[in-house]
C-alpha cells in the first residue's frame, strides 16, 4: 500500500484529502505544519508528500528544501498546493527535482490521477 | 551778541571815519601849505632871477637884493636862500640865524623850477628846497636855492570845532543807523530764529515772516527757494519710498521665489552650460546624501556616487537643447535603506532666445514611498486573493468529493454542509472587512456621526454575538452602568468594530471559556472594553496582530479561521474616531481589548 503524506495547516483541507486518498487505497499521513512533518520523515519514507505552501511556523518550500537535503537522492514526488500563481515560484521550483505544482482551488481528481502516474501499481483503486 | 558786535563795530567804524576825516583834512591843510611855499618861492625865484648877477652876488650885507627880500618875508617857514656856481660852490647865502645850509651838490635841473626834499642837520627837520636856473647874459651861470621848513602836522586849536562838529554829526549818526540797520535785518533775525527752530527740530519748511522792500522780495525769492527745495525733496522722498517699497518687493518676490523652490517636495538642481552644477535646494541634500556646498561648481561625476546616473546626467546636460524629450529615468541609490528616485532633466531656453541654452533643470523625486505603495498594493490584493482561495479550496474540495458520490455517510452530507456554509461566511467577512478597511485607507469612506445610545449598541451587539452558531457553550457576560450619555460616532462602523472585537474573543476562546462586554463612562471619555479568557497573544505578538492579515504562527491560532483583517479594519474604525484601539494580554489566560474615545470631543465636533 501506497503511504502519502498530507502537510497542511487547512483540518477540512487534510479531511477532505484524507477521505478522497483513503478511498483510493492509499495510506494517509497528516501533518500540520513543516516541523511536525520533517519529524514524520526522520522516521518514515513515504512514497509521496503533498504539502501546502503557506503555513505557520514551516512554509511548504522550506520543508522542501529540508526534504532535499534529507532524502538527496529522492525518489518519491513532492505534490506542493498553492494559491499563488506558479510562476512566483518558478526560480525556486528549478532546483527541486520531483516536484508538481497543485493549484488551489485543488482539483482532487487531478491530484488524484498524477499521484497514480507516480503508482501504477496501486491505481487500479 | 551779534546786536552788540553790530554797535560796536558801528563805533568803530565812526572812529575811523573820525580818523581818516583827521587824516584827509591834515593832509590836505599839508599839501595847501606846500602849495602855498611853492607859489611863494616861484615868485620869489622870479624876482631874484630878475636882480642883476652882479647885485645878487655882492658880498656886501644888508645892501643885496637878497637881503632886502630876506627881510621882506613874513614868513617863518623860510629858512635860507643860497646862490651857487654851477659846482655847488656857495656864490651868496643868507640863512636865519643858527641854520646851516645844507653842502649837497646842485641838483641837475631838467626844468626852470625843481623841488627836493632835504634833511636839516641841527634841527633834524625836514625841508623843502626848490631850484631856479640863476641865468647872467643867457648863460646858466648857477642855480638859486630857496629852503623853506617841510610842512607837518601840527594841531590847531581852530579845528577843534570843526572835529567837533564832525564827531558829534558821526556819534549822532552812528545810533541812528544802528537802529534802523538793526530795525531792517529784524526781520532776517526773525528768519534766523525760524531756521534755528527748524534746524533743532531737523524738519524743512517754509519760514514766514512779513517784511517790506527789498528784504521782502529776498524773503520772496527765498522762500520760492525754499518751497522748490521742499517739492524737490518730497519728490525724491517719494522717489525714495518708491524705490523702498519695489525693493522691498522685489526681494520679497525673490524670496518667495527662493522660499518656493527650497520647499519644493523634491530637489531641484540647476546644470550651467559646462555641465556644472550652479544651483542645488535644500531637499536636494538630504535626498541625495550630499551637502549642496559639496556640489556647487562641480561636475556631477565628482560628486554622483550612482555612476548610471551620473553619466545619464552628463549625457542629457551635453544633449540639452538638442534634444528636448524629457525621459524620467528612475535610479536607486543606497542598499539599506535603499531609495528610489526620479530624475527628470529638462533643459533651461533663454526666455529672449528660445535657441539659446542657458543650462540644464534636474528635477529629482524620491520615489520610494510610491514604489513601496506600488508593490504594498500588489501585495495586498496577492493577499487578499490568496485568502479568497484558501475557503474557495476548501469549498471546491467538498463541492468535488460530494460530486464524486460514492459510499459517503449522512455525517459526511452535514459535514460538508456546514464546512462550505462556514467558509462562504468567512469569505463574505474578508471580503467585507477588506471593502470596508480599502475604503478607510483611502479615505474614500465618510465618517457618518450620529448621537448613537451607546447602551443600545453594545446590547446589540453582544446579542447577535451571543445568539451565533459559533458561540457554543461559551459564558457571556455583560456588564454596562445603568446609564451611558450619547456619544457621537458612526453606528455602522463602530458596530463592525465592536463585532471582530466579540467575534475574535469568541473565535480564540476555548470550550467553557468566558466573555465580558463591558463599558466605563467617566466626564470626558467612554471606554468598551472585551475581555476573554482565551488562548492570549504572545507579548512579541501583541503590535502585530493589528497589521493587516497578520496572523501568529502558533498552531492554536492556526487552527481557528481567520485572515488577519478584522482587528486591523476594528482599529482603523477607533482611529477614524480619534479613539484608541488597545490590548494586553496574558498568553494561556486570555486579552482585554480596549477601546476608548473623548466623549466631549466627539459631541462638539458633532455640534460644529
Amino acid at each position: 500500500m501506497n503511504r502519502v503524506l498530507i502537510v497542511d495547516d487547512e483540518p477540512h483541507v487534510i479531511r477532505v484529502l484524507n477521505l478522497a486518498l483513503s478511498r483510493t487505497g492509499v495510506a494517509v499521513d497528516v501533518a500540520y505544519n513543516g516541523i511536525n512533518a520533517l519529524e514524520y520523515l526522520q522516521t518514515h519514507q513515504p512514497d509521496a508528500v503533498i504539502t501546502d505552501i503557506d503555513m505557520p511556523r514551516m512554509d511548504g518550500k522550506t520543508l522542501c528544501n529540508r526534504i532535499c537535503d534529507m532524502y538527496p537522492d529522492r525518489e518519491f514526488p513532492i505534490f506542493i498546493m498553492t494559491a499563488r500563481a506558479e510562476l512566483e515560484h518558478r526560480d525556486w521550483a528549478r532546483n527541486i527535482p520531483n516536484l508538481t505544482f497543485m493549484e488551489k482551488p485543488l482539483s482532487i481528481r487531478k491530484l488524484i490521477k498524477a499521484l497514480s502516474e507516480h503508482f501504477p501499481a496501486n491505481s487500479e483503486h | 551778541m551779534k546786536g552788540d558786535r553790530l554797535g560796536l563795530s558801528m563805533i568803530l567804524a565812526s572812529a575811523i571815519v573820525i580818523f581818516i576825516a583827521f587824516g584827509i583834512q591834515t593832509t590836505h591843510h599839508i599839501k595847501t601849505e606846500v602849495s602855498h611855499l611853492r607859489r611863494e618861492a616861484v615868485s620869489l625865484s622870479r624876482s631874484l632871477s630878475r636882480t642883476p648877477y652882479d647885485q645878487l652876488v655882492s658880498h656886501t650885507k644888508g645892501n643885496s637884493v637878497s637881503s632886502i627880500l630876506m627881510h621882506g618875508l613874513d614868513n617863518s617857514a623860510f629858512v635860507y636862500v643860497s646862490i651857487v656856481d654851477p659846482y655847488g660852490k656857495p656864490l651868496m647865502e643868507l640863512s636865519r640865524p643858527g641854520i646851516s645850509i645844507p653842502a649837497v651838490a646842485p641838483k641837475a635841473l631838467t626844468s626852470w623850477f625843481e623841488e627836493r626834499n632835504l634833511q636839516l642837520d641841527e634841527l633834524g627837520d625836514e625841508i623843502i628846497e626848490f631850484n631856479t636856473p640863476l641865468i647872467n647874459r643867457g648863460q646858466v651861470v648857477g642855480q638859486i636855492r630857496l629852503g623853506y621848513v617841510k610842512p607837518a602836522f601840527t594841531f590847531n586849536a581852530s579845528d577843534i570845532p570843526f572835529f567837533a562838529t564832525i564827531a558829534l554829526a558821526i556819534f549822532l549818526l552812528t545810533p541812528f543807523f544802528y537802529l534802523v540797520v538793526k530795525r531792517e535785518i529784524r526781520p532776517l533775525r526773525k528768519a534766523s530764529d525760524q531756521m534755528d527752530k527748524l534746524i533743532a527740530q531737523d524738519t524743512l519748511s517754509r519760514i514766514d515772516i512779513s517784511t517790506s522792500g527789498e528784504l521782502e522780495e529776498f524773503m520772496r525769492h527765498f522762500s520760492q527757494y525754499v518751497d522748490k527745495a521742499l517739492d524737490r525733496v518730497q519728490q525724491l522722498e517719494g522717489e525714495l519710498t518708491e524705490r523702498e517699497t519695489s525693493g522691498k518687493l522685489l526681494s520679497y518676490k525673490r524670496m518667495r521665489i527662493e522660499s518656493v523652490i527650497q520647499s519644493l517636495p523634491d530637489a531641484v538642481m540647476v546644470l550651467d552650460e559646462t555641465g556644472n552644477v550652479c544651483f542645488a535646494n535644500i531637499r536636494f541634500s538630504t535626498l541625495l546624501g550630499v551637502p549642496v556646498k559639496d556640489v556647487m561648481e562641480k561636475r556631477i561625476a565628482e560628486w554622483c556616487a550612482n555612476q548610471e546616473m551620473a553619466a545619464y546626467l552628463t549625457d542629457c546636460s551635453r544633449r540639452a537643447g538638442r534634444n528636448v524629450s524629457t525621459n524620467i529615468r528612475e535610479f536607486t541609490l543606497g542598499v539599506s535603506p535603499k531609495k528610489d528616485i526620479a530624475v527628470m532633466p529638462c533643459p533651461l531656453f533663454s526666455p529672449r532666445d528660445p535657441s539659446h541654452v542657458l543650462g540644464t533643470l534636474v528635477l529629482i523625486r524620491d520615489v520610494t514611498a510610491q514604489n513601496l505603495a506600488k508593490e504594498g498594493g500588489g501585495a495586498f490584493i496577492a493577499q487578499v486573493a490568496h485568502e479568497l482561495k484558501s475557503p474557495l479550496n476548501v469549498i471546491s474540495m467538498y463541492c468535488e468529493t460530494l460530486q464524486g458520490g460514492g459510499d459517503m455517510t449522512e455525517a459526511f452530507f452535514v459535514e460538508a454542509a456546514n464546512v462550505i456554509k462556514d467558509e462562504t461566511e468567512r469569505m463574505t467577512m474578508l471580503i467585507n472587512n477588506t471593502l470596508n478597511l480599502t475604503k478607510i485607507e483611502m479615505g474614500s469612506i465618510n465618517i457618518n456621526r450620529s448621537r448613537v445610545k451607546l447602551k443600545d449598541l453594545l446590547q446589540d451587539a453582544f446579542d447577535t454575538c451571543e445568539r451565533s452558531d459559533q458561540a457554543g457553550d461559551l459564558e457571556f457576560k455583560l456588564d454596562l452602568p445603568a446609564e451611558i450619555g450619547p456619544v457621537a460616532v458612526d453606528k455602522e462602523l463602530m458596530r463592525i468594530a465592536i463585532n471582530n472585537l466579540l467575534t475574535n474573543a469568541v473565535k480564540y476562546s476555548n470550550q467553557g471559556g468566558v466573555i465580558s462586554l463591558s463599558a466605563e463612562e467617566t466626564d470626558s471619555s467612554v471606554r468598551i472594553s472585551v475581555k476573554d479568557t482565551g488562548i492570549g497573544i504572545d507579548s512579541g505578538e501583541v503590535e502585530r496582530i493589528f497589521e493587516k492579515f497578520y496572523r501568529s504562527d502558533s498552531s492554536e491560532v492556526r487552527k481557528r479561521v481567520g485572515h488577519g483583517m478584522g482587528l486591523a479594519l476594528a482599529r482603523e474604525i477607533v482611529q477614524l474616531h480619534q479613539g484608541v484601539l488597545s490590548v494586553t494580554s496574558i498568553p494561556g489566560k486570555g486579552s482585554v481589548f480596549t477601546i476608548e474615545f473623548n466623549k466631549e470631543a466627539d459631541l462638539l465636533k458633532l455640534a460644529g
